[in-house]
């Protein structure tokens, strides 16, 4: 078995170029992402599709954990058990089916098989809709229960995705490299797990304990934070935790990792990692926080819709992941086109133009989406999350880029 | 205010407020515009709850909408379990301040079987058929408040109706007389509207009479139906009182709206209706938010049915707020809700209870 140390990832080793001109290369990967897309959302999420998995809670909890999943496979495993040979050697296609494969088969295992199906019948009832059925009385039906088992998960992929990025990027390859895979893996994503739990037991835990009437407070203090954000939902601690995610996500493919490189010794390098991710994803929060006041005045307690304070901090991530999904496409199948220019300048560009069009497809989203994506109308409306949409587009750009190599638009060097 | 100031300046981008424009925004709505409406007062409101129970069981509805795709399907493509149907309608009958009075009807619930019985039962059909109500409010056109239509237009085709401008399409043609009956529990309609119609739109107040108003919010709801109109209340040396079908803008948005609009509109005195909270008997931390914020209010009178939801209203009483109990009179009804029959505190206004302001 290979030490960890003594190679380069698959990712660090690989190189790619455009099979075209950038432009072209990258508007061809464009159009193969919108089928893929409008393939993926019509058969497995849209209301009029086959599976309806947008209820939206339920899609939203899967398409996150399916986006973890594929980072997992190429940060943490080095896509372990496949073969370089097979990374190297096989059709771009191939490989895509074979860990998108994968990725759904790990998420069975570890969500449905684990988290659904173990923990939800033999430890904690709210992970599993017919555990909650089944032992609830008033507002326990289906429809209800699938909502907040699927909420639990979505809540319990947070933690997991801010410390596995923490790891993945703040840490790398510094812990635990004298192990081959999938031992280094392994050990990785186990840290990881022993800091994301207990974060979930603070930071979601209280809200889940609060879904229920009576509250569970033996089980669950009562939402700790409602004198600081105004609500007892947990959409706060969501909100500024997943901005913290996409904060580090923005950095990477706006500003080249700045300001997470300044950092390099270890520990240090880790925690400053952490302590900045957190410091720019409540930037972005609370800055998105000021311009929604001025848009939509002041929420107020207990108000509705675009008034309810959990509303507002929810729709937080979803904006900026209007922003990161433009940012992600610009520098996965643009990216070549900005190498040349000094890197301020380039930061600067790609910045102005992630803002620019992500604004822009989020008007497009809420005019069009009801017509195009068949989901509901209206910005706040409380069956409605345009995060689901946006991740699973993230979704198959990680899957063409990290599995694919960035097929069709680019190639392996060899 | 310095915060927007500094917003405004810092942040405004031409194109965050043209989305926010372009796709409907509840609170901008409220804002005041050239100064506080006086619409007047009355003297006295009494609403009689005709039926509050839209569906006999929740788990039944929800199966249902759960097979068809989920809370966002088209409430025209759900087959509903017919006999779950039941339907929300309430009489409204106000006291001018000379003592006159007038009435209306507001929604015009689901199943024609069970609104033709409760209509029946309270003389209602009578009232419509000797034009004694001459106004339909419909609050919205989801299944339960407008799908049993011709149920009313049956006593009086030319009665007047205030229908909401976001209605789906099918709903102006069911108006107009059409049948969408081959899916189960959708409706149909073979008396079309032959009276004045009045489509509301969020952009003005409609004054019914002295003291009386009308307001369209254009506001999300489920089963792809948008905006709702509520009627607003000004009784004399009490305050505002707001009816509601299902209160889908919020009730914390009503009493905002009131402040921020009406002359006096801190006064709050009561509310009837459904507040949309716990519909499903299911909880989320939000909702305990909104106790928090009706208790700032001071309201003196909150009657509650239908959508609001058994746990909101428990736990509202609990908090101190004043939750006008209901009688048992609903159990004497030919159907029975199997919530209503499982709870006995009360909380809710049930069919044919009444509650006067």
């Amino acid at each position: 078995m290979t030490r960890t140390q003594d190679r380069l990832f698959w990712l660090e080793e690989r190189q790619l170029a455009p099979r075209w001109s950038t432009g072209v290369s990258g508007l061809v990967n464009l159009a193969a992402l919108i089928v893929a897309v409008a393939i993926v959302w019509w058969v497995f999420f849209s209301i009029e599709g086959i599976f309806k998995l947008y209820t939206p809670l339920l899609g939203f909890s899967m398409v996150i954990w399916t986006l973890l999943i594929i980072l997992w496979q190429a940060q943490l495993f080095d896509f372990w058990p496949l073969s370089r040979g097979f990374l190297e050697n096989a059709h771009p296609l191939s490989k895509g089916a074979v860990f998108t494969l994968i990725t759904i088969a790990t998420y069975l295992v570890l969500l449905f098989g684990i988290v659904w199906f173990i923990i939800g019948r033999l430890g904690i009832t709210y992970f599993n809709w017919q555990s909650l059925a089944k032992y609830g009385e008033l507002g326990q039906d289906m429809l209800s229960t699938r909502e907040t088992a699927s909420w639990a998960m979505l809540c319990l992929s947070i933690p997991f995705f801010l410390v596995g990025v923490w790891f993945m990027l703040g840490i790398g390859k510094d812990l635990f490299h004298e192990l081959g895979q999938p031992k280094f893996g392994l050990a990785n994503w186990l840290f990881v797990a022993v800091i994301a739990i207990p974060m979930y037991v603070i930071f979601f835990h209280p809200h889940l304990g609060s879904m229920f009437y009576p509250k569970q407070i033996y089980a669950a203090v009562p939402p700790w934070w409602e004198a600081i954000a105004q609500t007892n939902s947990a959409e706060y601690t969501v909100g500024i935790l997943f901005c913290s995610v996409i904060g580090v996500f923005l950095a990477l493919n706006l500003w080249d990792g700045w300001p997470f490189d300044l950092v390099g010794r270890q520990p240090w390098r880790f925690f400053y990692f952490a302590l900045c991710s957190l410091v720019i994803g409540y930037v972005i929060f609370r800055i998105q926080l000021y311009i929604f006041d001025y848009l939509w005045y002041e929420a107020y307690v207990g108000g509705q819709n675009e008034a309810n304070f959990g509303w507002r901090y929810s729709h937080t991530v979803t904006m900026a992941n209007f922003v990161l999904v433009i940012a992600i496409i610009q520098n996965t199948f643009f990216g070549p086109a900005y190498e040349k220019m000094n890197r301020l300048i380039g930061s600067i560009i790609k910045t102005v133009v992630a803002i620019i069009l992500g604004l822009c497809f989020a008007w497009v989203y809420y005019n069009w989406g009801p017509t195009l994506l068949g989901v509901a109308e209206g910005v706040s409306h409380p069956s409605e999350n345009a995060s689901a949409f946006l991740i699973l587009i993230i979704n198959i750009v990680m899957i063409q880029d990290l599995f694919m190599d960035r097929w069709p638009g680019y190639q392996l060097k060899k | 205010m310095d915060r927007r100031n500094f917003l405004k300046r810092l942040a405004a981008t031409g194109t965050g407020i043209a989305l926010s424009g372009s796709v409907g925004t509840l609170s901008k709505a409220h804002a005041a515009k050239g100064g506080k409406e006086d619409f007047g007062e009355i003297k006295s409101l009494k609403v009689q709850c005709i039926s509050e129970t839209s569906w006999f069981d929740n788990a039944t509805l929800g199966k249902d909408i759960k097979a068809a795709g989920g809370i966002n399907t088209n409430q025209y493509d759900v087959a509903y379990t017919e006999e779950n149907l039941g339907g929300y309608a309430a009489l409204v009958e106000v006291e001018a301040l000379d003592g006159s009075k007038k009435k209306y009807l507001l929604d015009t619930g689901w199943s024609n079987d069970w609104v033709d019985y409760v209509f029946a039962k309270d003389g209602i059909d009578k009232m419509l058929q000797s034009k004694e109500i001459d106004t339909l409010f419909i609050s919205h056109d989801h299944i339960d408040h407008y799908f049993g239509i011709e149920s009313t237009l049956k006593h009086q085709p030319d009665i007047k109706i205030y229908f909401p401008g976001t209605s789906m399409p099918k709903s102006f043609e069911l108006l107009k007389g059409a049948d969408f009956s081959a899916t189960p529990g959708c409706p149909k309609n073979s008396v079309p509207h032959t009276g004045e119609l009045i489509v509301t739109s969020p952009d003005k107040l409609y004054k019914i009479q002295d003291g009386m108003a009308l307001k369209f919010f254009d506001c999300p709801a489920t089963l792809q139906v948008r905006g709702e109109n509520v009627l607003y209340f000004n009784i004399k040396d009490k305050g505002y009182v707001t009816v509601t079908g299902c209160c889908h803008p919020g009730i914390l948005t009503l009493l905002s709206h009131a402040r921020r609009n009406f002359k006096d509109g801190n006064k709050n005195y009561g509310c009837y209706g459904g507040l949309h909270i716990s519909v499903f008997e299911n909880w989320d931390p939000k909702f305990d938010d909104i106790i928090k914020g009706v208790k700032t209010f001071n309201m003196q009178k909150i009657g509650c049915n239908h959508c609001t939801g058994w746990i909101w209203a428990e736990k509202a009483e609990q908090a101190g707020l004043p939750i006008v109990h209901g009688t048992d009179k609903n159990l004497s009804y030919k159907k029975v809700g199997s919530l209503s029959r499982a709870k006995t505190s009360n909380v809710y206004l049930g069919n044919g209870d009444e509650m006067v302001f």
